[in-house]
């Protein structure tokens, strides 16, 4: 259907998580989207060579933008920085440096297509998981295989106090600039000093706030809510399996 | 396990369901935010509590269901002075409710409906009745459709929704609503009204500055100052009272001044709380119009 509007376009960050609550396959199993992009990084490292690497990108990076409908710009966006980094360390195996300067090296050129393709492949795994499944479904799922309560707890607090405090200093930000806090470099610099100052106090204010709120309800200790059963697809799951088995077959083959 | 608290009616006085008396409080740092405020709770009937900022309505509310205690003063529930042991406490919140004046003090999970689940789930309900509880509460509050949305993805109003809908699925006897209109635009106004309009048997006790919203919904009002309450009775008498309204620092709502007028015409105007009720008297009485006018501003 339509694809997923960004709302508020501040920071990556952010919008990495609006996408992964809004889009197309946010209602899918969990298990579903784990075996895209785990299996995709599995089979990633069981098959190394760039073909492998290529095949992996290409099927996730489909998925992602045909399927979940994540812009392809915005993906792309998400990637390049860890890209950049995966080029900027292949070049190491381009160039050699001596005594008598800066030499290509011919035979390097497999092993950097390898490592850019495996370590490109790996990173469109790890997004595709990012921006198509909430961190706290992720947390519900590691609660599943054994992350103690109290841990998952902590995290999913924390989670949410983070986009709390982000949205504070953006607005303590906001009321800065608005009353010319930011003219001067000097005057920024006083401004960064008393937001960062006011934001513990305030999230320790949060946090008892917090507490009155969750006792009102009759808490426990325990953060218990009742999640929405997603009823999980064993037909998608095999075809995505056996998807991955094929590109395992076909690296293998091509290489 | 707190069954004492749970006897409707028992002994003592049946009308009043929760009573406070002479109540001191003030904040670590403060001055007295609570200052001698004796108020009762009356068992079925609305309630408003009106006040100027900083007049100790929050801090108030906190008491009524145990969040802080008195430094002197007692909260009496059904005539039984109230206890703060963990189990008292929790029977406690069981049947009063409370929804935070900021929502975001109040949701944490990562959905909606997860949220509005955790107070039934508390109760021990099973899955069944709980998912039925979520799904009126978010029909009552008409957020179905946000069921699924992550709360900091949601405007004030929308969060503040959530939060309401997250007290009212625990179904409490009596709720306890600090400024639940701030905030809400027209349509959500009518709406939460409507919702909490259904809900004939709970007792409802909610803070506000909108006097007119005050007389069109409330039995009874309680106007505070200082940490004070300074008048509380009926709704209409209190609210068309200029000098407890002054004290209090509001202005008597337009619908009681002008239903004074009417009945100074000798119109049966006891009753109006809404502007569609002087609607419906000038219109059986349209000669009032002129003489309104003639006796000069409302
Ligand atoms: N956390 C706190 N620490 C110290 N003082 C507080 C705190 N909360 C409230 N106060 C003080 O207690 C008094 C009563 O505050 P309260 O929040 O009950 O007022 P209110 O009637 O709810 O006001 P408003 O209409 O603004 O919500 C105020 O003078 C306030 O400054
Ligand atoms: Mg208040």
């Amino acid at each position: 259907m339509s694809s997923v509007v960004v709302t508020k376009p501040s920071a990556a960050m952010l919008i990495i998580d609006q996408l992964a609550h809004g889009n197309a396959w946010r209602h899918h199993a969990l298990i579903e989207k784990i075996c895209l992009g785990l299996g995709g990084l599995g089979v990633v490292i069981g098959q190394p060579g760039w073909v492998t690497g290529t095949l992996v990108s290409c099927a996730l990076m489909a998925a992602a933008v045909w399927g979940a409908r994540i812009p392809f710009g915005f993906l792309l966006r998400v990637l390049c920085i860890p890209a950049g980094f995966v080029v900027l360390g292949a070049l190491t195996f381009l160039f050699s440096v001596d005594a008598n300067g800066i030499h290509f090296v011919a035979s390097g050129v497999a092993a950097a297509f390898t490592l850019i393709g495996r370590s490109f492949a790996a990173t469109v795994c790890v997004c595709f998981l990012a921006l198509t499944t909430p961190a706290t479904d992720l947390l519900c799922g590691m609660r599943r295989v054994g992350l103690p309560r109290d841990v998952a707890e902590i995290a999913l607090l924390t989670y949410r106090f983070l986009f709390q405090i982000a949205e504070t200093a953006a607005t303590m930000h906001a009321a800065q600039a608005a009353r010319l806090g930011h003219v001067t470099p000097m005057r920024r610099l006083r401004c960064l000093g008393m937001l960062v100052a006011n934001l513990l106090p305030r999230a320790f204010e949060r946090a008892r706030h917090m507490e009155i709120g969750l006792a009102a309800r009759n808490w426990n200790g325990e953060l218990r809510v009742q999640a929405s059963a997603v009823p999980v697809s064993w037909w998608r799951v095999a075809a995505i399996v056996w998807g991955w088995i094929c590109v395992l077959w076909a690296g293998r083959v091509m290489q | 396990m707190g069954l004492d608290l749970c006897t409707v009616g028992g002994k003592g006085d049946a009308v009043s369901m929760i009573v406070a008396e002479a109540l001191h409080y003030a904040y670590p740092g403060g001055g007295d935010a609570l200052a001698g405020l004796s108020l009762t709770v009356k068992r079925g009937r609305r309630l408003a509590i009106l006040g100027p900022n900083g007049a100790g309505k929050t801090t108030l509310l906190l008491h009524l269901n145990g969040s802080l205690r008195p430094a002197q003063g007692r909260v009496l529930l059904d005539g039984v002075e109230a206890a703060y042991s963990r189990t008292a406490l929790a029977a406690w919140r069981r049947r009063v409710g409370l929804v935070l004046q900021d929502a975001d003090d109040q949701l944490f999970a990562s959905s909606v409906a997860e949220d509005v689940s955790f107070g039934p789930l508390n109760l021990e309900l099973p899955p069944d009745q709980v998912r039925d509880r979520v799904d009126a509460a978010l029909h009552a509050m008409g957020i179905s459709a946000l069921a699924e949305k992550a709360p900091h993805m949601l405007s004030f109003g929308q969060k503040k929704r959530v939060a309401i809908a997250g007290a009212l699925a625990m179904q409490p006897e009596v709720l306890l609503l600090d400024e639940p209109t701030a905030g809400l635009d027209y349509l959500g106004t009518r709406q939460l009204l409507e919702a909490l309009g259904a809900l004939a048997e709970t007792t409802l006790v909610f803070t506000t500055h909108d006097a007119g919203l005050a007389l069109a919904f409330a039995d009874e009002v309680a106007l505070f100052a200082q940490g004070r309450v300074i008048a509380q009775g009926d709704a209409q008498t209190v609210l068309s009272d200029a000098n407890a309204m002054k004290q209090a620092s509001l202005e008597v709502p337009f619908v009681a001044r002008l239903a004074a007028r009417l009945q100074g015409l000798g119109l049966p105007a006891q009753h109006l709380r809404t502007e569609e009720d002087v609607l419906a008297v000038l219109a059986a009485h349209p000669l009032a119009v002129d003489q309104i006018s003639v006796s000069g501003a409302v």
